[in-house]
């Protein structure tokens, strides 16, 4: 070459120098290195540094109340899995129990007291505060705002405001909200006479119709159904159970049915209906009282969906097979015939029964006898919003619920929080409400708590489970029933006689204590000392042998009625996330991570449109689009999804918070924002009834999806449309 | 052609090997950093307690018999004695201060091995191998050194000397610590 440039020679010189460096810089280092090690300051005896120590414990990400097991290693939990003997997930585990790490580990909990405006406390100040809010306040000022879990926590506060006179804790959550709890209970009292939430025996089932119940993802129990549907596929050597879907948007337990039918919103209790008449007609019996009201053929036109397909489930239902079970959940349940569409459904069961066929739903025996607190309906939560607008609320305590992200905003929530004096928030993060809390006193993660759950839906068996830490506490948090236990201790009197316990695990032994006199239990003990050890030892008790009986169903006489709808273009379903649900846990980055299941976008929020609709609207995927109910608007990037209903559009839960941490602020939309005030008869949200108009924005927000990874740090970009077309240009010109 | 390119080539040659003396200055330094041993917490005087008072290795090192690492004392282990005596030197002052505050001491370990040698002190110690075969005296210095030479060739000619030859075939192989 020439000499102008580098040498062939010089070039081999520097790359042999530069190499070296480059080794000695990086691998070529020292083999081992010295570090700190900080042994324990008292070893357990049952520690052994660089040998596993596993715990039992009950998660919390969701109320269900799965068994786990955690593995730690010199005191720290490095992995969770699911507890092979628990009755109710048998070893499994959802993706939030697998991330549950994240969420003690996590950079962006609350580290210690704190009062409004972030002047750090010390617990003393803080469980002052707890303890002249207790004594001060009249009792019927003080309210108590709780999550569905944990339930200890619950049964205890109950048992503080028994004492106090006060009025009992308000339990409440966004998940409950689209679950309709009280719903499904109104609706099981009217056709098998018992006001619970059923379980559904999917596993024994040959055939199961599901109208809206997105039991694979969050609806209930999620992990127990899970297991129950591969057992209903695989788990009978030589029949595969059928499942039917009756929805008007694809949810990812809608993409694992053999038939989905999306039927028109608001027409699913006459769909129902109108399958029991099938049905009592290929029987050969005259359809009782409900069924005969109703003309399948004008059902299947009004629901747009084929008669014949509604014909062929009611004669498979009737001549091909013998377990057959119908179950109602979701959307379907969010109108305000609500109750009365419930009814229609589960009175196919009843009617199944009149045929001859077993019943394959039963109600989960409540531990102990005591059904644990049932969380509270929309209709009450207004009457809270009124009461603390009108001052009647002078001292808030709120656990284990976010209300400002979690509750409508048309409810104002917001700012009738403003108008109490006092309001103690217990969040772990710095969540959307801890702004309006005068005392941030931070509870503990379920990894570092004492606690229990009486799972209510999913077991064949009464199960108490319970929780332990795995950890000591990473951050200068302390359990809340420590908290107010010391405040019932400080302020004295009667209150401390009625409300005896030193703390939390005394009450929690106490309760637990109740269950040595058992005999039908998976372990007995004759000193309370080992009780509580084999109780921690198996992350809870359960009875050895199922319990639970197959309920009875009646056929109710129902007058399914029509469902309401606001004035607006499309119909509106909002669905909890599969992955993050409620988003409670929306600053864990392994679930934001995680895929949804159908679509593949992460990180965002998004909005599914038929790909008919978003032709008409000269949308495309990712194109930015304001969808406007009447009681609020948000922004989402489309999601072209072709199972959907052309007249409804559908957005995840568990985005849009501007608070939480740094994985999940300013990140997608809350779609709760877009509902409004409408109930049912049980006196839940009619979260279904909402329309709404879409509008296109003419500028593009990048999803995250599993084929494009342009959106997934930051916001995702904005690009304006005519920029974008350039670039299709470019594209197709290459392409020429 | 003009020298101007000559010059830029002369320019670009003699950044580059500053560049790179400088790294190598930088690396080495860095090295020799990484390979001194961090100052321990407290000076903790091993004649005094192995010698002078006599306290048997694993009273302190109490995993070694069952786990695969020694162990490090643990406070509550040296303040059994210690909350008898008054802390009169900045060692035992600083020990005092540890337990006071319930903090784990950091100690630094000096016996290490790299992340690729999977040692475990349990089948060592139960074979009846003492201490001081690896460890050399450590009770009769003060604060605990690292040891030179404990490479693969030493583990392996221990490995040789102290089996017979069928067993050593098993003692030898890669996996015995190479997992």
């Amino acid at each position: 070459m020439s000499r102008e440039g580098l040498t062939r020679r010089d070039v081999l010189k520097l790359a042999g120098v530069g190499g070296a460096v480059a080794a000695v810089l990086s691998g070529c280092g020292p083999m081992a290195k010295y570090v700190r090690r900080r042994p324990y300051v008292e070893q357990p005896e049952y520690a052994l540094p660089g040998k596993s120590v596993y715990f039992a414990t009950t998660c919390r990400e969701c109320p269900a109340g799965c068994g786990l097991v955690v593995r730690t290693v010199e005191g720290r939990a490095i992995k969770v899995e699911g507890n092979p003997n628990h009755p109710l997930n048998r070893g499994s585990t959802c993706a939030r129990a697998q991330a549950a790490l994240q969420g003690l580990y996590n950079p962006d909990r609350a580290r210690g007291p704190k009062v409004r405006g972030g002047k750090a406390i010390t617990w003393e100040e803080g469980i002052d505060a707890v303890a002249r809010a207790l004594q001060d306040t009249p009792p019927e000022g003080i309210v108590f705002l709780l999550g569905l879990a944990p339930d200890h926590l619950a049964e205890l506060v109950y048992e503080i405001t028994q004492a106090l006179g006060a009025p009992p804790p308000i339990r409440f959550g966004a998940l409950a909200m689209v679950e309709a709890r009280q719903t499904l209970a109104a609706a099981a009292e009217a056709v098998f006479g018992q006001k619970a939430v059923p379980t559904f025996d999917i596993a024994k089932a040959d055939l199961v119709i599901s109208f809206g119940a997105n039991f694979l993802e969050t609806w209930l129990s999620p992990v127990a159904y899970a297991k129950a549907y591969g057992a209903m596929r695989q788990g009978h050597p030589g029949r595969r159970g059928v499942f039917v879907q009756i929805e008007p948007r694809m949810s990812m337990t809608g993409a694992n049915a053999d038939l989905w039918l999306p039927a028109k919103p608001g027409t699913e209790g006459l769909v129902a209906l109108a399958l029991g008449r099938l049905m009592a007609e290929v029987a050969g019996v005259e359809a009782p009282e409900p069924f005969a009201q109703v003309d399948p053929a004008q059902v299947a036109q009004a629901a747009e969906v084929p008669l014949e397909k509604l014909e062929k489930v009611a004669r498979y239902a009737v001549q091909d097979v013998e377990r057959v079970v119908a179950l109602p959940g979701g959307v379907v349940l969010g109108y305000e015939n609500g109750v009365e569409v419930a009814q229609a459904i589960l009175a196919l069961n009843g009617l199944l029964e009149r045929l001859g066929k077993p019943s394959l739903v039963y109600f989960t025996p409540p531990a102990g006898g005591r059904e644990p607190l049932a969380p509270a309906t929309y209709k009450e939560l207004m009457d809270l919003v009124d009461r603390m607008n009108a001052g009647q609320v002078k001292a808030l305590f709120i656990h284990g619920v976010n209300p400002v992200y979690e509750f409508p905003k048309v409810l104002g929530f917001e700012e009738a929080l403003l108008k109490v004096p006092l309001v103690i928030s217990f969040a772990s993060f710095d969540d959307e409400t801890v702004p309006y809390a005068h005392y941030h006193l931070p509870d503990h993660t379920f990894l570092e708590s004492w606690g229990y759950q009486r799972v209510q839906v999913g077991a064949d068996r009464e199960v108490l489970s319970g929780f332990q830490p795995v950890v000591v506490p990473v951050f200068d948090t302390r359990a809340t029933a420590d908290v107010l236990l010391a405040a019932v201790q400080k302020v004295g009197g009667a209150l401390a006689e009625q409300v005896p316990y030193k703390n939390e695990v005394e009450f929690i032994q106490k309760q637990v204590a109740e269950f040595q006199k058992r005999n039908d239990g998976i372990y007995q003990a004759a000193h309370p000392k080992v009780f509580w050890a084999l109780f921690l030892q198996h992350g809870g008790w359960w009875t050895q042998e199922a319990t639970a009986t197959p309920a009875q169903a009646q056929v109710p006489t129902v007058q399914v009625g029509e469902a309401k709808f606001d004035r607006g273009e499309l119909h509106l379903v909002v669905f909890p996330h599969p992955i993050l649900a409620d988003g409670a846990s929306a600053n864990n980055p392994w679930l934001q991570e995680t895929p949804d299941p159908t679509t593949t976008v992460m990180w965002n929020t998004w909005v599914e449109v038929h790909p008919e609709t978003a032709a008409q609207m000269g949308l495309e995927n990712d194109d930015l689009v304001l969808i406007d109910s009447p009681y609020g608007a948000i922004f989402a990037s489309v999601y072209v999804y072709p199972g959907i209903r052309p007249d409804t559009i559908a957005i995840p839960m568990g985005q849009g918070h501007t608070a939480l941490g740094r994985w999940a602020k300013n990140r997608g939309a809350n779609p709760i924002d877009l509902l409004g005030f409408g109930v049912n008869g049980a006196g839940d949200a009619a979260f279904g009834q909402v329309r709404v108009t879409v509008r296109k924005m003419g500028r593009r927000q990048v999803l995250a999806r599993k084929e494009n990874t342009v959106g997934v740090y930051g916001d995702g970009r904005y690009q304006p449309v005519d920029k974008r077309k350039e670039e299709e240009e470019k594209v197709t010109s290459t392409q020429e | 052609m003009s020298t101007a390119p000559s010059q830029l080539r002369k320019a670009v040659v003699n950044v580059v090997a500053f560049a790179v003396l400088g790294a190598l200055v930088l690396g080495a330094t860095w090295l020799y950093a990484s390979q001194r041993v961090p100052p321990q917490p407290l000076e903790f005087n091993h004649y005094v307690h192995v010698q002078q008072l006599g306290l048997s290795c694993l009273y302190c090192h109490s995993n070694a018999p069952r786990g695969q690492s020694a162990g490090l004392p643990q406070v509550n282990r040296c303040i059994a004695c210690h909350n008898q005596l008054e802390p009169k030197s900045p060692a035992t002052r600083a020990l005092q201060k540890y337990a006071e505050n319930g903090e784990a001491i950091p100690w630094v370990p000096v016996a290490i091995q790299p992340d690729f040698v999977y040692f475990s002190h349990a089948p060592h110690v139960q074979r009846g191998i003492s201490c001081q075969t690896c460890h050399g005296e450590v009770g009769q210095s003060t604060v605990a050194q690292p040891i030179k030479n404990q490479n693969m060739g030493w583990c392996l000619s221990c490995h040789k000397n102290m089996s017979t030859p069928e067993r050593f075939v098993q003692l030898s192989s890669c996996e015995a610590c190479h997992k």
